[in-house]
């Protein structure tokens, strides 16, 4: 059982802010992930979801408390090893779609991949091109980021999180600033990644 | 292609203007360096070829020996070696000096010559003048007389032992042209006839205005001079090295000699001195070059701190962004040391052909340039070294930077 477990969290603490405005975001979350599930963290605004998402992501360290990617800890990782591990294992999609403004949509897709470093130009190119098909910006791959709509943007988004087929996609409110049709939109996509 | 490499040329191409304002800076910093390197090195050139051409790079004089005072004791420290020396004037027998001289390898040939302070004649002008008595084959191989005859032949100079070469200056003086005669007045006030076989230019305004070449053997007659020369002069094949073989014939001959460097010590440190301040202004044109990219770049990464969050949350290490940075630094100061050298080479080619007329220190129509590959490879370095820096400090703060908080202030 323990081996489908992707990702997992274990008396996680985190406190945000200094001295007066200190506050204790995150007071001993532990959670496990199972390869192939969806989960969703859910409570008031400012209790901390994004928070552990990022602890999660490996973009913030815990204050205390361990992380293991695959029931691997990661938590005495360097910098370096970290940046590689989110690489490789994570996706992440954010709220606001954070596209490179001066990269086309394929582009955008190709960057995680480049990073990577495991496929070929073609080869990038080839699985940006299917991984925008799927997301229905088959007919848009060469369009700047910055002249796509809002919901063609997250779309570009989602694909941009799939390019290295990660064990992990983070989503922090990803639909949050679209508009009904493209939240369905994107829900849905996100919902036949994980099948 | 490295990712960073990748997105340091989208970065740079997607923003024209910001990169436009830098490697213009560079370009013009390099450019302007090379062209007034070019200028001021070209007049020192011009100086020092004419100055060894005329004079020779080496040249032995008086005879010495130690004034033996033991009961005079110099201070400390004291560089009074001159004071403790008894001068002779004239050579005593220059042609063993001559022999033994030629046995160093750095000599390629020497040139006896017997120098005198005579007054000139020609028609109604008179002028004071450097007379040299010369060999005239010794001294054709010894210095650049040959290619400083703009008027007349040293055939006929080299024929005829009643005939002179005067300096330019010195005929448009005296106006007198080839085949003109010239009067020297010796020291018994008796004149000597002399006919013009040719009109040389060394460049320089002092030997132009005042030097006439004669036979040795005449000068030595018309000076009434014991001695067959008053002076050596030599031509090497390394003139840079001549300060150390000076000193070498100082102990050998027990004559004095002197170097060209120390000769025209106080025009060369002249020269140095305007080089110098020319390259410490121009590099401040680079510096404030870099201080622009330094601008530019630290603008970028504000203007791409949005960017940097994205690329950290994907995976890009802290050593990739500052990466980005830098590449962005190193492909303006390439292209920009590439586009300056260029135009360097070309604004040198410019003013070459600018007009001057010259006729004091030194001689010229145009501007004298210098082509120097160390003028581009010194530009290109200290055009790459402003820009390293330049970029460093923007690079290393965008890699700092914290994805999160960017990423939590964009929410």
């Amino acid at each position: 059982m323990n081996s489908q477990i992707c990702l997992s969290c274990k008396g996680i603490e985190r406190y945000l802010g200094e001295e007066e405005e200190r506050v204790h975001a995150l007071r001993g979350v532990s959670l496990e992930v199972e390869a192939g599930s969806v989960h969703a963290v859910v409570g008031p605004s400012g209790c901390g979801k994004s928070t552990l998402l990022y602890i999660l992501g490996l973009l913030d360290p815990p204050d205390t408390g361990q992380v293991a990617i695959e029931s691997k800890s990661v938590s005495h990782l360097s910098d370096d090893e970290l940046a590689r591990t989110r690489n490789k294992f994570i996706g992440f999609i954010f709220q606001f779609h954070f596209l490179m403004e001066d990269f086309t949509a394929q582009e955008n897709v190709m960057i995680p991949m480049r990073k990577l470093g495991q496929l070929s130009d073609v080869q990038m190119r080839e699985r940006a091109n299917d991984l925008l098909e799927a997301v229905g910006l088959g007919d848009k791959l060469r369009r700047a980021s910055r002249h796509l709509s809002g919901g063609e943007q997250q779309r570009v988004a989602i694909a941009r999180a799939l390019a290295n087929d990660p064990r992990v996609i983070l989503a922090d409110e990803p639909t949050g600033n679209l508009d009904t049709a493209n939240s369905d939109r994107a829900f849905e996509l996100l919902q036949n990644i994980v099948k | 292609m490295t990712p960073p490499l990748y997105i340091a040329l989208r970065f740079l191409t997607h923003r024209k203007r910001a990169l436009l304002l830098s490697l213009s800076g560079v370009v013009f910093g390099v450019a302007i360096f090379i062209c007034t390197q070019a200028q001021t090195q070209g007049f020192a050139r011009y100086f020092i070829d004419s100055t060894i051409g005329s004079n020779g790079a080496l040249v032995i004089r008086s005879r010495f020996r130690p004034r033996y005072e033991p009961l005079m004791v110099s201070a400390k420290g004291s560089k009074a070696t001159m004071g403790r020396r008894l001068y002779f004037e004239g050579i005593t027998n220059p042609n063993e000096i001559m022999r033994v001289s030629r046995q160093f390898s750095n000599i390629v040939s020497c040139s006896p010559v017997l120098r005198g302070t005579v007054s000139a004649r020609a028609g109604f002008e008179n002028a004071t003048v450097d007379l040299y008595g010369i060999d005239p084959a010794l001294h054709a191989q010894t210095t650049d007389i040959l290619h400083q005859l703009i008027n007349g032949n040293f055939d006929d100079f080299r024929n005829n032992t009643s005939s002179i070469i005067i300096g330019s200056r010195l005929a448009e003086l005296l106006q007198a042209g080839v085949g003109d005669t010239v009067q020297l007045l010796a020291p018994n006030g008796e004149f000597w006839r002399f006919t013009v076989a040719g009109i040389a230019r060394a460049g320089i305004g002092s030997i132009d205005a005042t030097r006439i070449y004669a036979h040795a053997r005449v000068a030595q007659a018309l000076l009434q001079q014991p001695s067959g020369a008053t002076m050596i002069i030599y031509k090497l094949r390394d003139p840079n090295r001549a300060p150390a073989l000076a000193s070498r014939f100082e102990t050998l001959f027990q004559h004095n000699a002197s170097s060209w460097q120390e000769r025209e010590e106080s025009t060369l440190q002249l020269f140095l001195t305007l080089r110098m301040s020319v390259a410490i202004t121009v590099s401040l044109i680079i510096l404030l070059a870099g201080f622009g990219i330094f601008n530019v770049l630290t603008m970028s990464v504000l203007a791409k701190i949005k960017e940097i969050a994205i690329l950290r949350s994907m995976g890009y290490r802290r050593i990739d962004i500052s990466l980005i940075f830098l590449w962005q630094g190193a492909v303006i100061a390439v292209a920009g040391s590439l586009l300056g050298c260029s135009l360097g080479a070309l604004m040198t080619w410019g003013v070459s052909h600018i007009p001057i007329r010259l006729r004091g220190l030194l001689y010229t129509n145009y501007f004298l340039v210098t082509w120097d590959w160390r003028h581009y490879a010194f530009a290109t370095l200290l055009a790459l070294i402003a820009v390293f820096i330049a970029s460093y400090v923007p690079a290393r703060r965008a890699a700092q930077l914290p994805p999160v908080v960017t990423i939590r202030g964009s929410r």
